[in-house]
């Protein structure tokens, strides 16, 4: 092998590691929903290319109101889906929806749009 | 003078303190600390006259008419009546149960309808009134909010209004006699505001054109960069083309320069949602395609143009750039997402007919005059007219005249159905030969049809268990690929042949290129958006994925009898006689009796009576025994109908009849004995008869090899005459309505997949119990809690195209599923150059575009085959 191989191979090798870290093994930032006027548990959900914040934190047995502003043409954020609420919503591009539910059970329930390209989490905590 | 409205002060209007303009009064005060409480609370003074006196003799006296929802034929009017003449200024309360009106009249400033709507609902019930939205734009300050409500509510007229700064929008309850809309857009306007149509009433329009925007936008991009991949494919390959060739390299070199600056704006503009998507995605340390063609298309570039700026740090023969690979993955990654949306339009096709269905336009009558109206803006309580040919706008009850309504559209009834006044007509049908008026019930949102536009695109929108691996997968997938494209380089570096940097630059691009997280993401939620479209367009409405799937997989289906199998009301079936007696005559006379009972049998000889065109006249002399039978006079003539115990009673010599009325009773029917003057004339049955096309249905469900069990309530023998007349394999009689769930689980345990069928109601625990529940609905009945699947129609047909519809769905999931695996488990390998030391194959980088790009068109083409799809029984 050249040195150029060897360096090559190191950097490739640490370059596959560093991948596997920064995707799967790093904590997320998680974002507490607040009390809003309605007496909801709200967030604020930006939908550009993702989900912003994408993992949110609720009290069980509340009601919780996701506000969700997509703020993208790309056909595929188009909707919303909360296959374990049997929720989904259309995101008009820069209108602001709401979607509301009530978590009965701790646990953690996904949210993803609707070919499961963009992705998020909400924790509910007992 | 006038008076203060806050102390009752009398004073000059001259030499007032202040003035206040509400609700188009003016106002004045005697000081600060008067104006200072009014403004806190305007409405509260400008209706109640002046607090002092606390009556204000100059009131007049409005009237008003509530529409009331809630009320029962059986309700008694007093409750009501008490509730709202218990409001302080209600002079009097009249509530008509009938018309479901309460007509109030009372002092107009002391009372407010707010303070009436209290009343209403205090008494249990709610007032009727239309609600609409309006959109009202640029609305950015909560204050304001509070002051276009006060307004709205200020309008004659108006319930309730409640304005939504989220959506941008007002929600108002109002009186449609008192207002109309164009006075609460004014209420609007005069506070300042632009008013429009409300957003959330229109969503599918908005999408269409969202698509359509979107679509253009892709097209644009797609033709730079095509157009651009020209020059730049004619520099990177020199050699096959005859003047480029004899280029000399300084030439050449100044080509690749051109053609990295050309590159440049197909990056940036047809690919910058890549860019911008993946820049997104890395925030929330994830991944999607969006990287995967992001770093296959800037490597490409950034090595090419180090390649061309410092070739001299590259060994001999890797000199060469790639622009190609640039623009033309990327021009047709953005093909393959044009044409993918323009296939996913078609998807929703069902929805789009289904909402084509709904009327434009209402012929309403209001103040005896006849208007033509936006559909829309047909409210609760309006009467609306239709002719023949007319659409039915709305959902609402007949209130005059009669005619025949095709109802196929969203019942999938093929036969026109006749309405008469108190029957239903349902919004979006056809009415076919008279002109008729009725009553708006549901309006907007609430008809039947929006109803069931929600359900299909909730559901549609739902997923299948079956994606879950495919869900699983594409969590994982795209850092994968980024991993597997980093460890080619590297093999291709260290083992590789001459120019092993080129080589493994191209391999890992090609890696990174061909594999296609879309696929997989789409194969599921395109077939079932498809399937349970069709579904619909059947008048199978599916609630779920999941009840979809499991559908699919159903050995054993248990139908409830009454109403399911059989129509659910006892019909008249045979007339029997004896002697002389005519049969005609016979049914007359015991017709003519029975219309003086109460009892349900005898509704249906009645009936049958009357279907048979005799004149029924009036009996005297009405006798109920009970659990034996009836007795009356009729034209003179002592008739007698009953049963066996009814005969013993009168001491009727019943001769052959007691042998024929056994045999009717083994076919599950319910004979009864007619005489006539002491005298045994004959044997009238009735039964619940079946319905015409069980038998036909539960024929095709064992065709498919489907097990098919009756269950009901009824004895053996009349359980086995009606499953020996529709063929079911069999019969759990005697089961107690509260059993049917145990009897369904039952089943279960012998390891099938168990469907139930049943009204919805009686049978919502079998429902729920059973792995799939499908319930028969009539007319807008569509929301049933408890069931997975909705049958519009209330035909047992529907059971046999539901299970194939999800059998069509699901084998089409399986393809696509199948279809995307396999694409992505070969593709992968063959572009990281698995043929290679075997065949000396590799695969161009642009070839894994064009197949990555075309991979998620096929899978949504394949979900649109489903299209097709014809049921066994069709629907119209």
């Amino acid at each position: 092998m050249t040195p150029s191989q060897i360096t090559i191979t190191i950097v490739g090798i640490a370059l596959s590691l560093f991948i596997a870290w920064f995707f799967w093994f790093t904590p997320k930032a998680k974002t507490q929903a607040a009390i809003g006027a309605s007496g909801a548990q709200e967030v604020a959900v930006t939908v550009k290319g993702g989900y912003t914040p994408d993992l949110i934190v609720v009290k069980a047995g509340q009601p919780v109101r996701l506000r969700f502003t997509r703020q993208e043409s790309s056909a595929c954020s188009e909707m919303v889906l909360f296959p374990d609420f049997n929720q989904s919503a259309k995101l008009p591009e820069g209108q602001e929806v709401n979607v509301e539910f009530t978590p009965d059970k701790p646990g953690e329930y996904g949210f993803q749009c609707q070919m499961g390209m963009l992705r998020g989490k909400i924790i509910v905590e007992g | 003078m006038v008076k203060d409205p806050v102390c009752g002060m009398d004073i000059d209007p001259q030499s007032a303190f202040a003035r206040r303009e509400h609700m188009g009064q003016t106002f004045y005060f005697c000081s600060q600390n008067c104006v200072d409480q009014f403004d806190a609370d305007p409405h509260k003074y400008a209706i109640a006259g002046s607090i002092a006196t606390g009556f204000n003799p100059d009131l007049p006296l409005a009237r008003v008419e509530l529409p009331i929802v809630g009320l029962q034929k059986t309700d008694r009017a007093q409750a009501l009546e008490a509730a709202l003449k218990a409001v302080p200024g209600v002079r009097a309360a009249k509530v008509n149960i009938g018309s479901s009106v309460a007509f109030v009249e009372y002092e107009a400033p002391t009372t407010t309808r707010e303070a009436l709507t209290r009343a209403v609902k205090s008494a249990g019930y709610h007032v009727g009134g239309a609600q609409t939205r309006i959109g009202i734009a640029d609305l950015h300050c909560a204050s304001c909010v509070k002051f276009i409500e006060d307004g709205l509510k200020a309008t004659p007229g108006v319930l309730d209004a409640t304005v939504n700064v989220g959506t941008q929008e007002a929600t108002i309850e109002y009186l449609p006699e008192k207002t109309s809309l164009p006075q609460l857009r004014h209420a609007i306007e005069e506070a300042g505001y632009k008013t429009g149509p409300a957003a959330s009433e229109e969503p599918v329009d908005k999408q269409r054109a969202e698509h359509e925007r979107e679509y253009r936008r892709l097209m644009s991009k797609f033709g730079l960069a095509a157009i651009i991949s020209i020059p730049v494919l004619i520099a990177a390959y020199p050699k096959f083309l005859p003047i480029i060739r004899d280029w000399p390299m300084e030439t050449l070199r100044l080509a690749w320069g051109v053609s990295a600056i050309l590159t440049l704006p197909v990056l940036f503009y047809s690919g910058g949602h890549f860019f911008s998507g993946a820049w997104a995605a890395l925030k929330h340390r994830s991944a999607n395609m969006n990287t995967l063609v992001a770093l296959g298309t800037s490597a490409a570039w950034l090595y090419s143009t180090l390649a061309v700026l410092l070739p001299s740090i590259f060994p001999e023969g890797t000199r060469e750039p790639f622009y190609d690979v640039v623009a033309v993955v990327i021009a047709l990654v953005v093909l393959g997402q044009a044409l993918e949306l323009r296939a996913k339009g078609r998807t929703s096709e069902a929805i789009k007919n289904l909402m084509g269905l709904q009327a434009k336009t209402a012929r309403v009558i209001r103040d005896e005059q006849e208007i033509d109206l936006p559909v829309e803006e047909v409210l609760v309580g309006d009467i609306v007219l239709v002719r023949p040919g007319d659409k039915v706008p709305v959902d609402g009850e007949l209130i005059e005249g009669q005619s025949a309504v095709d109802e196929s559209m969203i019942t999938g009834e093929s036969l026109p159905v006749s309405k008469k006044v108190g029957d239903e007509v349902i919004g979006a049908t056809l009415n076919k030969t008279g002109a008729f008026k009725f009553r708006a019930t549901k309006v907007g949102k609430d008809t039947a049809l929006a109803q069931i536009v929600k359900l299909v695109q909730d559901a549609q929108n739902s997923k299948a268990p079956i994606a879950r691996l495919a869900d699983t997968v594409s969590g994982y997938f795209v850092p994968i690929v980024m991993i597997l494209a980093v460890l080619t380089f590297v093999i291709w570096f260290d083992f590789g042949p001459q120019p092993q940097l080129v080589f493994a630059l191209v391999t890992s691009v090609t890696v990174l290129i061909i594999a296609c997280p879309c696929a997989l993401g789409l194969a599921t939620p395109m077939s079932l958006m498809v399937g349970i479209g069709k579904g619909a367009e059947n008048g199978i409405l599916i609630r779920s994925g999941e009840a979809l799937q499991t559908a699919h997989q159903i050995k054993t289906v248990v139908l409830d009898k009454t109403g399911t199998i059989t129509k659910g009301k006892p019909e008249l079936t045979d007339v029997i006689v004896t002697g002389d007696w005519k049969q005609a005559d016979l049914l007359r006379l015991a017709a003519s009796v029975e219309r003086s009972s109460e009892h349900p049998l005898a509704d249906a000889i009645v009936e049958g009576a009357k279907a048979r065109q005799l004149t029924l006249v009036e009996p005297t002399a009405f006798e109920a025994v009970p659990g034996h039978g009836v007795i009356a006079t009729v034209e003179g003539r002592r008739v007698v109908l009953g049963n066996l115990k009814m005969m013993q009673r009168e001491a009727s010599t019943l001769g052959d009849l007691e042998a024929q009325a056994a045999h009717l009773a083994n076919d599950g029917k319910t004979p009864m004995y007619v005489t006539i003057d002491g005298q045994a004339a004959g044997i009238v049955a009735v039964a619940d008869t079946v319905k015409e096309d069980s038998r036909e249905a539960i024929a095709a469900l064992h065709h498919m090899g489907i097990e098919v069990v009756m269950i009901t309530g009824d004895n053996q023998r009349t359980a086995q005459a009606i499953a020996r007349q529709v063929g079911v394999d069999r019969v759990l009689a005697e089961v107690l309505p509260e059993d049917k769930a145990h009897n369904v689980h039952l089943l279960q345990a012998e390891g099938k997949k168990v469907a139930m069928v049943g009204d919805g109601i009686n049978d919502a625990p079998a429902l729920a119990q059973a792995d799939v529940g499908l319930a028969i609905g009539t007319g807008t009945d569509v929301a049933i809690e408890a069931s997975d699947i909705t049958l519009i129609k209330g035909s047992l047909k529907g059971v046999v195209t539901a299970i194939e519809v999800s059998r069509a769905t699901l084998r089409n999931i399986k393809q696509n599923l199948v279809g995307a695996f396999i694409y992505n488990t070969l593709g992968v390998p063959v572009a990281m150059g698995a043929l290679y030391p075997f065949f000396g194959i590799l695969l161009s980088p642009l070839l894994a575009g064009a197949a990555m790009a075309f991979s998620s068109v096929t899978v949504v083409s394949n979900a649109n085959r489903l299209r097709t799809f014809k049921p066994r029984f069709s629907a119209k």
